[in-house]
């Protein structure tokens, strides 16, 4: 008895291990496809502005309220906890650091993951359940072209600028927080980041945003394709694209800021 | 002319054909029979290509597309219209940006003709009046015309329907098959036709294919259908429509 369960048991370990490997390999030529398919946004600018408006300009609103709440928390408590060292005028160089290489663009990853990852997950896993796709590829147009590649083209272009924003908004309502909570001068507070700034830290935050719109895009249109069985599949795919990317987008911006941080 | 040469599919440990050999000549409007689920609307993407066979051979034309990469596949599935069961409109686009969306999509055509085309097929689908209309404000019937018409569009050689009359009310349904029966008339084009309803067949097919248990069972002009002798096709002879 327990040799067939442990048999069972095996069987469906390898048939879970195959199927993963099979979705590996399937993801990676989906990726590879959208890539190869960057020449053709000569014919698709219209619908990567489209995305760039979607994934960018509408972003804005989620992506400013994550950043200044959190901007604002950082202060508090790296301030509480620097007044105990005498050390209350460091709060500018350590928020600084903080927001720009860690918490600008993980926010806005994270935020853009929910955003536009859901969305992309949602719109084409319902064009894939009601042959939508299935109708582009029968008459003659790439869907990998028309509907992938335009947003990982948008997502690149728009979440530097969004991470520009995200680091600014952190900045100036930690900044706000310093002066009228922990009564820091305005003046020893950003002489504090901007003198010790280097650009090293811009790198470290900056490299994120393309890692992050690479991920997420790729991620999100990736379960959309392969949402199966009705509604409740498209639930599932847009759910499975959220997870998938949050995780790869924490695991990614370890290993962005260990890897220029060690080599820079 | 579409032929399947000894064409077999699986799906996991599932064989859903077995050996599947038939030939659709331009010109004519053959009928794919078969009860639900036995892998009649497979037929038809393997026909495009959509999906690969795990043997045999698909010709288009005397092209063999069976191994064909997708990017080659354009060209061949142009030849092509295709009206999907559930008619796989663009939801977001109204009837007019539908039916001319793959004209500007993939046919280097100027405005003009491909606003005439349109008009030409909202005047041949009978949709006048609701060109500015998004496909979820029509009904059922209406809807699937769109769908022909985006298939015709094209001026294809053949034409694919998956289930044309399935889920429509009678009135409908016969609105549907005099227009698949006038696409030759008028046109001159071949059409396959995968249905379960038995008189659609005898409305519109010249030849019919019954599909059974992954296998053609039937394959010869729609009034030998009369004359089969499987026990299968007796039955579905007295039900008119297959319900497994």
């Amino acid at each position: 008895m327990p040799v067939t369960f442990i048999q069972i048991l095996g069987k469906k370990l390898i048939l879970q291990l195959k199927a993963f490997f099979l979705t590996m390999q399937e993801f990676f030529l989906f990726s590879v496809r959208a890539f190869m398919s960057f020449p053709k946004i000569i014919r698709y600018w219209r619908d990567a502005l489209d995305q760039a408006a979607i994934c960018g300009t509408d972003s804005i609103p989620i992506v400013l309220v994550s950043a200044i709440s959190i901007g604002a928390l950082l202060a508090i408590e790296v301030g509480n906890l620097l007044e105990d060292f005498g050390a209350k005028t460091m709060l500018g160089r350590s928020t600084a650091l903080t927001v720009i290489r860690e918490l600008g663009p993980l926010l806005m990853g994270l935020m853009l993951s929910a955003r536009f990852g859901s969305r992309n997950g949602a719109e084409l896993g319902a064009m894939q359940i009601s042959e939508q796709i299935d109708a582009l590829r029968a008459f003659g147009t790439d869907p990998i072209a028309k509907l992938v590649m335009p947003r990982l083209v948008a997502a690149l272009i728009m979440f530097l600028p969004l991470t520009a924003l995200s680091d600014f908004a952190g900045l100036q309502s930690a900044a706000y927080m310093a002066e009228h909570y922990h009564r820091i001068d305005p003046g020893i507070f950003w002489n504090a980041v901007y003198p010790r700034l280097v650009a090293k830290d811009f790198v470290v935050g900056f490299l994120k945003a393309p890692v992050f719109a690479v991920i997420i895009t790729l991620v999100s249109c990736f379960n959309g394709f392969s949402a199966r069985g009705g509604t409740a599949g498209v639930g599932r795919s847009t759910i499975k694209g959220i997870v998938v990317s949050s995780g790869l987008v924490l695991i990614a911006n370890f290993y962005v800021s260990k890897i220029v941080l060690e080599n820079m | 002319m579409i032929e399947l040469r000894k064409v077999g599919l699986k799906y996991g440990d599932r064989e859903i054909l077995k050996n599947v050999s038939l030939t659709v000549q331009d010109n004519t409007i053959k009928a794919i029979l078969g009860p639900s689920g036995v892998g009649k609307s497979t037929i038809l993407k393997l026909m495009l290509g959509l999906i690969k066979p795990n043997n045999g051979q698909i010709l288009v034309d005397g092209t063999d597309i069976t191994g064909m990469k997708e990017t080659s596949l354009y060209d061949i599935r142009r030849k092509m219209g295709m009206v999907f069961q559930g008619n796989a409109l663009f939801d977001s686009l109204t009837i007019s940006q539908n039916l001319g969306f793959f004209l500007r999509e993939n046919m280097k055509l100027p405005e003009k003709e491909i606003s005439q085309r349109v008009a030409e097929q909202i005047q041949f689908a009978g949709l006048e009046g609701y060109e500015d209309q998004l496909p979820e404000s029509l009904s059922g019937g209406m809807r699937r015309r769109v769908a022909i018409g985006r298939a015709l569009i094209f001026k294809p050689h053949m034409i694919l329907f998956d289930e044309p009359t399935a889920g429509l009310d009678p009135v409908s349904s016969k609105k549907i098959l005099s227009l698949i029966s006038s696409l030759r008339h008028h046109n001159n084009l071949g059409a396959v036709i995968v249905t379960h309803i038995i008189d659609d067949v005898f409305n519109v097919a010249d030849s019919v294919a019954v599909l059974y248990q992954g296998e053609i069972i039937f394959d010869d002009v729609t009034e030998k259908l009369h004359d089969a002798e499987h026990p299968f096709i007796r039955s579905i002879l007295s039900d008119k429509i297959l319900e497994l």
